[in-house]
């Protein structure tokens, strides 16, 4: 075996969501608190790095950066001035297609807090819940109507036809807000604004969010990224991207197991065995599937073309031996 | 006169090992022993325990209830789980066969006729006892309606239900609900609690077991043979009635001498032997006929698509939580989703599989058996004719049952097929 081969079996042999622990704790930590060691990521990242958390933050949330930007008045928008956006979203979009989706199912910091809540789930021993099949396609929409409202309203406001109070509006019911800088020890963000009727309004809707995102990521997997109109709007840009999910479905026996460990719930990624690209709009790309099938080569994550998470039949055996003897 | 003769010549039960189904046993292990080289040292166990069942009538010994399953799609793991032993109750007698015609009509299958006739005598083998409870998946129609002829027969019956279609929400909803019923069921018949702790201890079992049928599996791959398929069959039928743990142990120490085989560039066949896929209705011991056809005539079976082998044990569970209910309905997906039974409406995975399974092991060819009056089998056999030919591989489709009456006809079917797969590759080379 050459020393290439044996790097290529070690990693496919890895326990994957201990590794995943590891790294999700990794870029939680970097993303929420690296901020007081000077580090400073610029303000184009595309997850929710929340820029309510001032000091600790490493980069700030591009959705936030993009929505002010938005709401700027039309003629400063459409001049020379725009050029900052084009440049901003160029950045973003460079952030982006390094990871794709990955930085969901890996650095999300409210991703991973809806992980930890996960687990805290099954120490108590409670079951998950899962949409019915009908109600999945319905809500699955809901995503593409918060990325349209992100956009229609901050232009909306440049335009002067919404009170400007709305700012950034995705922001003031984004979980990330009023959760993040609780971990740097910043509670003002749970709090109500009294000062106008529209504040009032978006403050209380974002508690209320805050509230459903506790309840939901107890009793659901993942409960929020499925409305998340950050992964809608990077699903609409992962074309170009370098990390993917690809799937052989000439060696896909179509056992479910994929479907099974999904925490968005992707119907697909078992069923269809026609698409080579497999990411779908509700993928975090968390690569579970990879690791849960034990076809070889039916599933695996590349980057740049290059194979470097492949499902084998020696994986799978070694994690589900690994499931099956823990906590006995 | 008849008591008179009876007293000068008082009649003996004869032993079991003079009956016809000890015969019919005995004569198919001989052939499977004897009659070919190079034998593993390591199917000595297997060879061994179907002597002492099949052809001793040797008692075999289970732990906790007794529950009989007539097809895969039992969930064997929550058996173990209760502490019960499952055992596969599909039969491959000839003699059994013509004692079950009576429950069925004429043109009906072997398979089903064998295991109703076998349930039905009063030797019943393999001798592992009477079922303290049959569980009967609603698959196809023969079986589902043996149910009531079981239940005649006074056993305990349990009508798994088993959806006819496997691709939609709904149908998948149905059958975990179904086999949470069947714990629910199984509880009651045993008296003891489904734990996360038994559960987890009994897919341990099916897991080793399955890990060691996937590397026998994967030594099947290599070309020229290690191994022939008549053994690899055989030991997938003892999986049938086997303690699990004594039959792991046996196929991981055969892995084992197929490492050793490996290493020392051993060939279990000629070089030039044509590699065989077997599909279609299962072969169980002992009607090896087709098989052992194949690979007296000189082709290999280097892989199957049937409930007796691949179909039983390739396909593993993978659970995301380990809690009771996850456990559970991974194990419900897992005994619906990857199965190309052909009961089902749709035989996309089928053609699939089968396709795939060619390429992989660098089959030559296909033998399709289907027993006479297994209608699915026989209705599917156009779709699967089609795929093949467009795929440009040869096909051999085989009608038969467990009589031995045509296998002259056969042997004649067979060798030309092998004959002109070696033609075939001949011209390609």
């Amino acid at each position: 075996m050459t020393r290439l081969e044996s790097i290529r079996t070690a990693v496919n042999n890895v326990q994957f969501n201990r590794f995943r622990f590891w790294l999700q704790l990794f870029f939680f930590l970097l993303l929420v608190y690296s901020g007081y060691l000077g580090v400073e990521l610029g303000k184009e990242l595309p997850t929710f790095s929340c820029g309510y958390n001032k000091e600790g933050r490493a980069g700030m949330c591009y959705l936030m950066t993009f929505q002010y930007q938005l709401s700027w008045p039309w003629q400063k928008l459409f001049s020379a001035a725009g050029l900052v956006v084009l440049s901003g979203f160029g950045i973003f979009f460079l952030w982006f297609i390094a990871l794709n989706k990955g930085w969901c199912g890996f650095v999300c910091p409210v991703g991973t807090i809806q992980d930890w809540i996960t687990s805290l789930r099954r120490w108590t021993g409670i079951r998950y819940s899962r949409y019915s099949w009908g109600q999945f396609k319905w809500l699955a929409q809901i995503k593409y109507v918060l990325l349209a409202l992100m956009f229609i309203i901050p232009l909306g406001i440049g335009a002067g036809w919404f009170n400007k109070d709305l700012k950034a509006p995705f922001c003031m019911i984004c979980p990330g807000r009023t959760i993040i800088p609780l971990f740097t020890g910043d509670f003002s963000q749970v709090s109500l604004d009294f000062s106008t009727k529209t504040n009032l309004f978006m403050t209380s809707l974002g508690l209320t969010v805050m509230g459903l995102f506790f309840i939901g990521a107890f009793v659901k997997k993942r409960f929020f990224c499925f409305y998340c109109p950050m992964g809608a709007f990077h699903y609409l840009l992962s074309k170009p991207a370098l990390l993917r999910l690809r799937k052989d479905g000439s060696k896909c026996t179509r056992c479910g197991d994929c479907y099974r460990v999904c925490d968005q719930e992707i119907k697909d990624i078992a069923d269809d065995v026609n698409k080579k690209e497999i990411m779908t709009d509700d993928c975090i790309l968390c690569m579970k599937c990879v690791a849960a099938c034990p076809e070889k080569g039916a599933l695996k994550a590349t980057f740049a073309g290059i194979p470097i998470f492949e499902s084998t039949e020696e994986g799978f055996i070694k994690r589900m031996n690994k499931g099956r003897a823990d906590g006995k | 006169m008849e008591s008179e003769t009876a007293i000068i010549i008082p009649i003996q039960p004869a032993p079991f090992s003079r009956s016809r189904q000890a015969g019919e046993s005995q004569d198919v292990l001989d052939h499977i022993v004897d009659d070919f080289q190079d034998n593993p040292e390591s199917m000595k166990y297997f060879y061994d325990l179907f002597r002492r069942v099949y052809c001793h009538g040797e008692e075999l010994k289970h732990k906790g209830l007794l529950i009989g399953s007539t097809c895969i799609q039992t969930p064997e793991e929550l058996i173990y789980a209760f502490g019960a032993t499952p055992m596969r109750l599909c039969n491959g007698s000839y003699h059994y066969d013509q004692r079950g015609a009576d429950f069925m009509p004429a043109k009906s299958c072997s398979l089903v006729k064998a295991t109703l006739g076998m349930l039905n005598a009063e030797t019943v083998i393999p001798k592992i006892g009477k079922p303290d409870m049959i569980v009967n998946p609603t698959t196809c129609d023969q079986k589902k309606k043996s149910s009531a002829m079981m239940e005649s027969m006074g056993y305990q019956v349990y009508d798994l239900e088993f959806p006819n279609v496997k691709e939609s929400e709904a149908s998948r909803v149905y059958w975990q609900r179904s086999v949470r019923q069947f714990a629910a069921r199984l509880r009651e018949l045993t008296g003891k609690k489904l734990t996360r702790k038994n559960l987890k201890a009994a897919m341990n079992k099916t897991g080793r077991a399955q890990a060691a049928f996937r590397k026998l599996h994967s030594f099947r791959l290599k070309s020229p043979s290690l191994i022939l398929g008549k053994d690899a069959f055989l030991v997938t039928n003892a999986y049938f009635f086997d303690d699990i743990d004594r039959w792991t142990l046996a196929v991981e120490k055969l892995n084992e001498e197929l490492a050793q085989r490996e290493k020392s560039g051993f060939k279990a066949v000629q070089s030039k032997a044509p590699r065989v896929l077997f599909t279609g209705s299962p072969p169980i011991f002992p009607n090896l006929k087709l098989p052992l056809l194949i690979e007296e005539s000189g082709g290999v079976v280097v892989t199957d698509e049937t409930c007796s082998s691949n179909r039983m044990l390739y396909d593993m569970t993978a659970v995301d939580e380990w809690l009771l209910n996850d456990m559970v309905d991974s194990l419900a997906d897992k005994y619906l989703k990857p199965c190309t039974c052909p009961v089902f409406t749709r035989n996309d995975d089928r053609k699939r599989r089968l396709l795939d399974l060619v390429s992989s092991f660098n089959a030559d060819g296909v033998v399709y058996q289907a027993f006479a009056g297994c209608q699915v089998y026989e209705m599917e056999y156009r779709s699967v004719a089609d795929a093949f030919n467009k795929a440009g591989i040869p096909l051999l489709y085989v009608e038969t049952d467990y009589s031995p009456d045509d296998k002259g006809q056969l042997s004649t079917r067979i060798e030309a097929f092998l004959e002109s797969l070696k033609n075939r590759r001949k011209q390609r080379a």
